[in-house]
């Protein structure tokens, strides 16, 4: 997943973004809604993480605009507005869920992975492929019952497949899903992620179309 | 005399006052005036009467066969007689004299002109060189009379005039005083809470300054409420921004490193950090209960509210304890919505802390504005349930965790003027714990 991360607190904002990273997921970091724009210009994104208040105005303005647009992009309001009238305001303007400040890591991902699925269509974390029993929210998979360690990396790029059964997904939106801007990405890092997956939860789990890209094998 | 209150009775009793002198003083000046005329004109027919019959008499003695005899006229018909007079000669003797005369009023002849004794008015003339002398005299008492009768018409219209006069200056002070009546009972019939402009058009000049005072000083307490709450808002968000950062790297300390007694350290500071937030939560929450504006202009539907706050609660750790009864109708208040936030969380929060690890805690909310917090935790002794009330009313700032929530909850209720029942069991059970009090609800028609 890809993810544009709002917030103008220096601290708190990398604490996020590690947490994010250490997820597995890829984040982009702005602390002004201007270069949040030009982020959304330049890149499609899963999901946002929107301070409400931000040097250069409003995060609620922001996100009005946006739903405005017709821009479904799922949005996590983080504020340290805890008035109950703040709240409202946000889920009115059309945040999809809201973090107050301060909040656990832990749950900020878990709220990722709950409105990621929601809007992935499948809310249900549980899933199972084939042989294999997947918990999105506990990041864990079992085949034939017994337990799959994935590393960070291997995780985010199983959920891209997971997210979009059936979908060929090309070699550059996997690395997109993967790396942040600044990230650099080895040219064969999709190559080495894939076969790791096919070690670990068989070789049918990710079909490659020659030329093309990769989908999640038929279960 | 105790000068009344009321502006009204003031200026219609100086009003009232102030005319009744004057026209006394002018009834007064009036009836001295007449008076001074009266005398003139009487004095006149007196000196006439006594030049009339003076010749008359004079042929008349003259004329006499026997001198010195003193005769009395006969009256020609039977009258009250205003003047009378006597005619002496040089010596006194009396020659004549009028029917109804009485010479004992009259005193002797000094010459001729006015004289006045006690009783009478006494006009002298004399002719033959001084041997025949008349004096008419009046009596006082007639005089004295008609000038009674005409201070009697100066002074009697004052009876009637004065409390015709009295009734129309009162109905036009109260005429005059209408805008400011106005005004008073648009003071009256708006809350405690609206702060809005009163419109103060009509109003007297003297009275207008006034008004705009006021409603200068209601826009500057506005604008004070306003600062308060955005004061408040403003410190929280100022406060929780640092934290969260501190929080969030003390968590990422935690699941980074390998060490376990850095890892220990972390979720210490982690702790640490959680409790000032908690504590410093409170310190805005009392400080909006205290200063804060708690009624709002515009009215909200209390049921989202109490539904975000359980959903809340509910996230953070125990879900499924509480059960939230909420009517099927909106729940109309103008109760600023944070401020009911406010109070639901600390109830239920003190609810599930002290009910007992899995009893459910009931959060009712019915369409009269009834709000009920219980549980089902153990019974609190009455005199502990006396004791909490009476905390409740010192709403103590220095009292920490719990006490601190109670007081919030009590600051709160007590601004919105409604009183915290404390019951212990519940009612109609043999456990639990319930607090409940009365929320101010608009009429849903």
């Amino acid at each position: 997943m890809r993810i544009l991360l709002i917030e103008d607190d220096t601290t708190l904002g990398a604490a996020v973004r590690d947490q994010i990273a250490a997820d597995g997921q890829s984040v982009d970091w702005v602390t002004r809604l201007d270069a949040a724009s030009d982020a959304m210009a330049a890149t499609s994104y899963d999901l946002i993480l929107l301070d409400l208040m931000l040097p250069d105005g409003r995060g609620i303005g922001f996100l009005k605009v946006l739903r405005t647009r017709g821009d479904v992009t799922p949005v996590i309001i983080l504020t340290a507005l805890d008035q109950v009238s703040d709240r409202i305001e946000g889920l009115n303007g059309g945040a999809d869920d809201y973090l107050v400040k301060p909040f656990d890591l832990s749950e900020l991902s878990a709220r990722i992975g709950s409105v990621a699925r929601r809007y992935s269509g499948n809310p249900n974390p549980i899933l199972t492929h084939g042989p294999l029993d997947i918990d999105l929210a506990a990041r864990s998979v079992h085949r034939d019952g017994r337990h799959v360690p994935l590393t960070a990396r291997e995780w985010a790029l199983f959920e891209a497949f997971l997210a979009r059964p059936g979908q060929l997904l090309s070699k550059a939106q996997l690395e997109e899903k993967l790396y942040a801007f600044d990230a650099e990405v080895e040219s064969n890092t999709i190559e080495v992620h894939v076969s790791r997956l096919r070690k670990k939860l068989g070789s049918a789990i990710i079909e490659t179309e020659r030329g093309m890209g990769y989908r999640l094998g038929r279960p | 005399m105790r000068w009344p209150a009321s502006l009204q009775a003031r200026l219609g009793l100086s009003v009232g006052l102030v005319l009744t002198m004057l026209w006394l003083l002018a009834a007064t000046v009036t009836a001295v005036i007449v008076r001074a005329e009266m005398d003139e004109v009487f004095d006149s027919a007196l000196r006439e009467t006594a030049e009339r019959i003076l010749p008359l008499a004079v042929t008349d003695i003259v004329g006499r066969e026997d001198q010195g005899v003193t005769q009395r006229l006969a009256p020609i018909r039977e009258h009250d007689e205003f003047f009378t007079y006597l005619i002496r000669d040089a010596e006194g003797r009396v020659l004549l004299q009028s029917h109804a005369a009485d010479p004992t009023v009259f005193p002797s002849y000094d010459g001729p002109g006015f004289r006045q004794t006690a009783t009478h008015r006494l006009y002298s003339d004399a002719a033959l060189q001084d041997t025949i002398r008349i004096t008419v005299a009046e009596p006082l008492a007639h005089r004295m009379s008609v000038a009674r009768e005409i201070q009697m018409g100066l002074g009697l219209p004052l009876l009637i005039v004065l409390p015709v006069a009295l009734i129309a200056i009162i109905l036009a002070v109260r005429f005059s005083l209408d805008p400011l009546r106005r005004f008073r009972a648009r003071l009256e019939a708006r809350g405690a809470r609206d702060l809005s402009q009163v419109p103060h058009e009509g109003l007297p000049t003297e009275i207008g300054p006034l008004a705009d005072t006021l409603n200068s000083l209601l826009a500057r307490l506005r604008e004070a409420f306003e600062a308060e709450r955005s004061f408040a808002a403003n410190a929280a968000h100022e406060l929780r921004t640092p934290l969260a950062g501190a929080i969030a790297q003390a968590q990422r300390l935690r699941s980074e490193t390998k060490d376990r007694a850095a890892a220990q350290r972390a979720t210490d500071i982690e702790e640490t950090l959680k409790r000032l937030t908690r504590r410093t939560e409170r310190m805005m929450q009392l400080a909006r209960a205290e200063g804060g504006r708690l009624r709002m202009d515009k009215s909200s539907d209390l049921r989202g509210v109490a539904r975000i706050v359980v959903d809340d609660i509910g996230r953070t750790g125990t879900p499924d304890r509480i059960r939230l009864n909420l009517p099927d109708m909106a729940v109309m208040s103008d109760l600023d919505p944070d401020a009911f936030a406010i109070l639901c969380r600390n109830l239920v929060e003190n609810a599930l802390r002290h009910g007992g690890q899995t009893t459910p805690v009931d959060v009712t909310l019915t369409a009269s504005g009834q709000f009920t917090v219980a549980n089902d935790g153990p019974v609190v002794p009455s005199e502990t349930l006396n004791r909490l009330t009476a905390r409740f009313e010192r709403a103590s700032a220095t009292a920490d965790g719990s006490g601190l929530g109670l007081a919030i909850v009590a600051a709160i209720t007590e601004r919105i003027g409604s009183r915290l029942v404390l019951q212990s069991p519940r009612p109609d059970r043999t456990t639990g714990f319930q607090v409940s009090l009365r929320l101010p609800i608009e009429d849903s028609e």
